[in-house]
């Protein structure tokens, strides 16, 4: 297999834009070609990630965003997989360079859904549930995970207080980023003081629902040794799947995926846990980012609010989780976020990350998952 | 009929539906085309009563389109009694977590616009 690399980054804002989906789209892919110091004629192909472009008119965003980059001869792919898309699509551009099938190609997630509405986008976001038996019954997203997160409270005897220090350490951290949606400090109190959407999750349990594109250059390791500048390798790429149901679980407070991902990233990285020094994960709402630092290993399964209420996941502690601010603060474009979070391990990890940085960081790791953790990929990326 | 057609009158008869795994014994719901256990297409139906007690849910104040006029409800997943089996569905006239502690006896009751129908026993 080839090794594969890196080779540039670049996002929009997240949040409420103005520009088409079309226009986000191609602003984040000049910035990572721009980035990567390369020409759009030296991309293979590009492996486009999007959940709802029928929301601004536009499905089939691969050629058109083909076409502004002058070159529309060149194939593209669009890819859905729910919350899960951007790093789904990273993950079969890794390996089509892997593959030695291509050796340079641009892979860019995208979602426009703000002006559709809060009623639009949780009636279409629940339709990425197993619709028969969640979404028909009324099952919102919020719905799902506050579904886990009363499986939690009960079996670990936590509290809702417990959830709402993840959002507070995720703003703390998004208030150094310039591109997130949501760049302001919370306290517990404005967490437990918002209102209830789904009990027991509260609105600032929830990541925003947003727009932005993000977008990185991947290549193999000799195209990026070539054309020089910055590059990171990624060393380990693992997917998983988990019943699409959370009725199909016999654990409601693991997510089956994301241990079948991990171990596959890091049997192909030679790491363990241990070694990640810091990592983006999927925390659409605060109890995910519980689940998920416990199922990616970093912490024993009920002890991952332990963990946060003793600061050991804030930046620059024993492990920085979503340095970035993560969903919860950056923003979830849902089809952008998988490739934004490797924008941001990208930048962390080639000293592009300014006030957020993890000091010392080699490597780091991004986990995103679709649904309720229904499909995942984690990647780990290490610095040159 | 058609599979989802038969989960729909089944629940209406406050019963579930299911494919035992005629090679290995699995018990699947029966929307199952092959056995997650063992690969088998071979099943049997065997229908289950609907009871059993609340594994987990949420109660929903901001709701999907369709669903304003029932706001607040409970989705509720349901460990039935006589398997391990789970099922979820729409529980209505749920408004704080007193109504509806985890462990309440539940049973269907029926299926209709809001999907299948769960209802404490």
């Amino acid at each position: 297999m080839e090794k594969v690399c890196v080779l540039g980054a670049g996002s929009t804002k997240y949040g409420k834009l103005a520009d088409s989906i079309a226009d986000i789209t191609t602003h984040a892919s000049v910035a990572a070609i721009e980035s990567a110091g390369i020409s759009p004629k030296d991309i293979d192909a590009s492996y486009i990630s999007n959940v709802f472009g029928v929301a601004d008119k536009q499905v089939h965003i691969g050629p058109v965003l083909m076409s502004r980059l002058g070159i529309p001869d060149k194939p593209s792919l669009t890819i859905e997989s729910a919350c899960g898309s951007g790093s789904v699509s990273f993950r079969e551009a890794y390996a089509n360079v892997a593959a030695g099938f291509y050796d340079c190609l641009l892979v860019t997630g995208v979602e426009k859904v703000t002006h559709t509405g809060t009623e639009w986008t949780t009636t279409y976001f629940a339709y990425c549930s197993d619709f028969f038996y969640e979404g028909q019954a009324g099952a919102s997203f919020p719905g799902l995970f506050a579904s886990m997160a009363r499986a939690y409270m009960t079996e670990f005897n936590t509290t809702e207080e417990d959830f709402a220090r993840v959002a507070v350490k995720n703003h703390d951290n998004g208030v150094l980023n310039p591109k997130a949606h949501m760049q302001k400090k919370i306290t517990i109190d404005d967490v437990m003081n918002s209102a209830v959407v789904a009990s027991p999750l509260k609105l600032f349990d929830c990541c925003p629902f947003s727009d932005g594109a993000s977008s990185v250059i991947l290549c193999s390791e000799k195209f990026a040794k070539e054309h020089g500048g910055d590059y990171v390798e990624c060393i380990g790429s693992g997917r998983g799947g988990s019943p699409a149901a959370l009725q199909g679980r016999d654990h409601m407070t693991t997510i089956p995926s994301t241990k079948l991902a991990a171990a596959s990233a890091y049997k192909m990285a030679g790491i363990t846990a241990k070694d990640v020094d810091f990592a983006e994960v999927h925390d659409c709402f605060t109890i995910a980012e519980v689940v998920d630092t416990e199922d990616l290993g970093f912490f024993e399964k009920g002890k991952g609010v332990e963990a946060v209420r003793e600061g050991r996941t804030s930046l620059n502690s024993d492990i920085s989780i979503n340095p970035s601010g993560g969903l919860k603060s950056k923003g979830h474009p849902i089809g952008a976020t998988g490739v934004g979070q490797v924008v941001e391990v990208y930048d962390q990890l080639t000293g592009n990350a300014g006030e957020r940085t993890v000091k010392d960081a080699k490597i780091g790791l991004t986990h995103n998952f679709g649904a309720t953790g229904a499909s995942c990929a984690v990647h780990v990326f290490q610095s040159v | 009929m058609s599979i989802e057609e038969q989960v729909i009158e089944n629940a209406k008869n406050g019963k579930l539906l299911t494919h035992k795994c005629t090679d290995c014994g699995y018990l699947h719901l029966s929307t199952a085309y092959f056995c997650r256990e063992c690969g088998s297409k071979g099943f049997e139906d065997v229908l289950l009563d609907g009871v059993g007690k609340v594994a987990t849910y949420t109660i929903i104040t901001v709701p999907p389109a369709g669903f304003e006029k029932y706001t607040p409800y409970a989705f509720v997943v349901l460990k039935l009694d006589n398997s391990d089996l789970r099922i979820s569905g729409f529980m209505g006239g749920i408004a704080t977590p007193a109504d509806l502690p985890v462990g309440t006896p539940a049973k269907i009751t029926g299926f209709d616009e809001r999907g299948i129908i769960i209802e404490k026993q």
